[in-house]
């Protein structure tokens, strides 16, 4: 997203997507409708629980080990006669891309759907270098003719109707096209077959990567993914490199639990694995294969507290059962990840500090971690974050003072009965209808949006005696 | 620009710190690729026709034809009738060595031009010759090396005589295949591929394996499904009982 959306605070971003009658529809309905999906999904499949505590493990077990699978990737990848390159930054990623267009004369490129090339904004580089990035996902070709960014990770144009579609497509292609989806994606396909056929490198991220094999893997539902792989003269993939995995056997166990948890399929369309450029005898492929490893700012958190969000597939499943994505929609986040495992990749990408209001869009209801196909303990993590941000002084300072103030009260008994006789005189002016609202001052800004309950005339410890009392009565 | 050995240096030093942290959880499979192979072979011998029905049901799940013939002679009518209801002029198919069949000759003489994708190294011509001849073909027909029960997905290798286009480009993809190639799930789809990656020969045939589960398909407009996006519209399997 661009600078100049970020300088909107992110209160204001949530709550002009609030206001978008049309966005919340939009919103509403798709991602419902994946929820859907993904539950039937799970429910005819008993053996998926056991496959995910499994891809978990192996996760896991990958990182434990990560140097000598991304090595052993690495020399697979050469000796199939590919290339490999080692990114530290984003930017050193894109200026391996911009490198390799330079040298080999690239004046078109085709891409399919890559988050990683959205997070080190490929495309703006691409353009400033003179080479066109074409989105050949339909969903990104949408965005990218509307200049937008994506709004979710694997619905990218959720928030746009067919109509607005409509509309885009005979402003920019010339025409006049129905606002009917199958109209409008046989227009897409017209459109980008001849650019796959024209663009002289292939862009792509990578699902998994197979490091006993040396096997690059792409899901698709489009065939975007294969088209191209198979018939630009140059393959760029760009990857993250925690999306590494050792073998064929443990693919498996991915494909089965990825596409259920993302659209309810069993398998999404395509599944294409790529071991290195053109082999001799081929009819087609690209001559050259090049894979770009990618940190990032992902090593940090080997040992760090988001260690977990290094085993996110980007299947999306959290983004939907997100009450706050839910309400608020992907561009509300401000960065290329959204949801929950967005504000963590964030935090991960970006450092802490760019995740300071972030890290509280979250009720910490778990909902993300119970349909998380890897089962990341996101709720755990933002917590960590929101620690973290107190203990370097991120935070805001009302937020700083009134943690401190809290965490002094509830350390000491005699300071919290206290407290709360306290409280329950102060707060008799702001108790209507049995709640807490218009607090005055900061604290205000917490009650406009939300109720408190009332602190309780008597706590707890006070009734527990009176309590103990009545069920010994009550016993026979 | 990052080496090689500055890049996994840097992971190395936090790996360092949370060694032992976790316990290392491979997932466990065969020492031997080839034995592991051969036991589905010998499983599947007996089980491929609850293999085949639930294939078939799978495959029509992802809105796929299913076809039945009883032998290899009766697949080129099966796609005479494909591409007369489309209207369909122009076939493409795997070279006769891959494919197992000839449709030059069968089909030839009905009024549709037939393409075989080239055999042996085809040089920079050929190449540029076959990618024309597969852009304007309206039905594709390849063979298959594992169709997947539990999912209804055909898995296809490229190589020589097997363009990885086939199945792609044109708006029909129609796959042959015979009950050898049966499996029944993944795991046993990933015991293949491993037996494939251990042998030398087959294992540099093609760069590219395709899972194919039904046609091309998005919902990126509105969450309406549509098919045919970038590939094929739609998708024939030709089961032939006897080769």
């Amino acid at each position: 997203m661009s600078d100049a959306s970020l300088r909107t605070p992110f209160p204001q971003r949530a709550h002009a997507a609030l206001e978008d009658a049309h966005l919340q529809e939009a919103l509403g309905i798709a991602t419902t409708k994946f929820i859907g999906l993904r539950r039937e999904s799970f429910a005819g499949f008993p053996e998926g629980e056991a496959l995910r505590d499994r891809a978990r493990a192996i996760k896991e077990g990958t990182l434990l080990q990560l140097d000598r699978h991304l090595e052993r990737l690495a020399d697979n990848i050469e000796r199939l006669g590919g290339h490999v390159h080692w990114a530290a930054t984003g930017e050193e990623a894109r200026d391996i891309v911009l490198r390799l267009c330079r040298d080999k004369g690239v004046r078109m490129a085709v891409k399919s759907k890559s988050m990683a090339t959205e997070e080190i904004e490929l495309n703006e580089a691409l353009e400033a270098a003179g080479v066109k990035p074409v989105e050949t996902d339909l969903g990104e070709y949408i965005i990218q003719l509307a200049h937008e960014k994506p709004s979710h990770i694997i619905a990218p144009a959720i928030h746009k109707t067919k109509g607005q579609v409509a509309d885009l497509f005979s402003k920019e292609l010339g025409g006049r096209f129905e606002a009917d989806p199958e109209v409008l994606t046989a227009v897409a396909r017209k459109e980008l077959r001849q650019k796959f056929l024209e663009a002289d490198m292939g862009i792509t991220g990578a699902n998994f990567a197979v490091a006993e094999t040396g096997t690059i893997v792409l899901v698709t539902n489009e065939g975007n993914g294969r088209m191209v792989t198979s018939l630009p003269r140059i393959h760029v993939a760009v990857m993250g490199m925690e999306k590494v995995i050792p073998t064929m056997t443990d693919l498996m166990v991915f494909l089965a639990i990825l596409a259920r948890s993302a659209t309810g399929q069993k398998l999404s369309s395509y599944t294409t694995l790529v071991r290195g450029p053109r082999q001799p005898g081929e009819t087609e492929g690209p001559e050259e294969l090049h894979l770009i490893l990618m940190d990032n700012g992902r090593t940090r958190q080997i040992a760090g507290t988001l260690r977990e969000a290094l085993y996110c597939l980007r299947c999306g499943a959290c983004l939907n059962v997100c009450p706050v994505y839910r309400q608020i929609g992907g561009h509300a986040y401000g960065y290329t990840y959204p949801g929950p495992i967005g504000i963590l990749l964030t935090a991960m990408l970006k450092g802490a500090a760019s995740v300071k209001d972030l890290a509280h869009a979250s009720s910490l209801c778990g909902a993300c971690k119970d349909v998380c196909p890897v089962r990341i303990d996101i709720p755990r993590m933002l917590v960590d974050l929101r620690a973290e941000l107190q203990r370097k002084g991120i935070a805001s300072w009302p937020e700083r003072v009134i943690f401190r103030f809290a965490r002094r009260i509830m350390t000491s008994p005699g300071l919290f009965r206290l407290g709360a006789r306290l409280g329950r005189v102060a707060q008799r002016p702001f108790v209507r209808s049995g709640r807490l609202s218009g607090l005055p001052l900061f604290l205000g800004q917490w009650t406009r949006t939300r109720d408190l309950p009332p602190i309780a005339s008597r706590t707890f410890s006070e009734r527990w005696p009176g309590l103990r009392q009545t069920k010994d009565l009550d016993r026979p | 620009m990052t080496t090689r050995a500055e890049f996994l240096g840097s992971i190395r030093q936090e790996m360092a710190k949370t060694r032992g942290l976790f316990d290392a959880s491979p997932v466990p499979r065969s020492a031997d690729a080839r034995q592991a192979e051969e036991v589905v072979r010998r499983q599947m011998l007996e089980r491929w026709p609850q293999a085949l029905e639930r294939f078939r049901e799978e495959y029509e799940g992802v809105a796929g034809v299913f076809h039945r013939v009883s032998s290899i002679g009766e697949v080129p009518g099966v796609i005479r009738r494909i591409a007369h209801e489309r209207r369909a002029k122009n076939v493409l198919s795997w070279h006769p060595g891959a494919l197992g069949l000839d449709l030059r000759e069968s089909l030839g003489c009905e009024g549709l031009a037939v393409s075989v994708a080239p055999d042996g190294h085809p040089d920079a011509a050929a190449r540029a010759t076959h990618r024309d001849v597969a852009a304007r073909a309206e039905i594709g027909v390849t063979g298959v090396d594992w169709a997947l029960a539990e999912t209804g997905t055909l898995v296809l290798v490229s190589g020589t005589g097997r363009p990885r286009s086939t199945s792609l480009l044109p708006a029909t993809h129609v796959a042959v295949f015979g009950r050898d190639s049966l499996v029944e799930s993944l795991e046993q789809t990933g015991v293949m591929l491993e037996a494939l990656h251990v042998d030398p020969a087959r294992s540099m045939s093609g760069a590219v394996i395709n899972f194919i589960t039904g046609p091309s398909r998005t919902a990126d407009i509105e969450l309406t499904l549509t098919r045919g996006v970038h590939g094929p519209k739609e998708v024939h399997a030709i089961f032939v009982e006897s080769r």
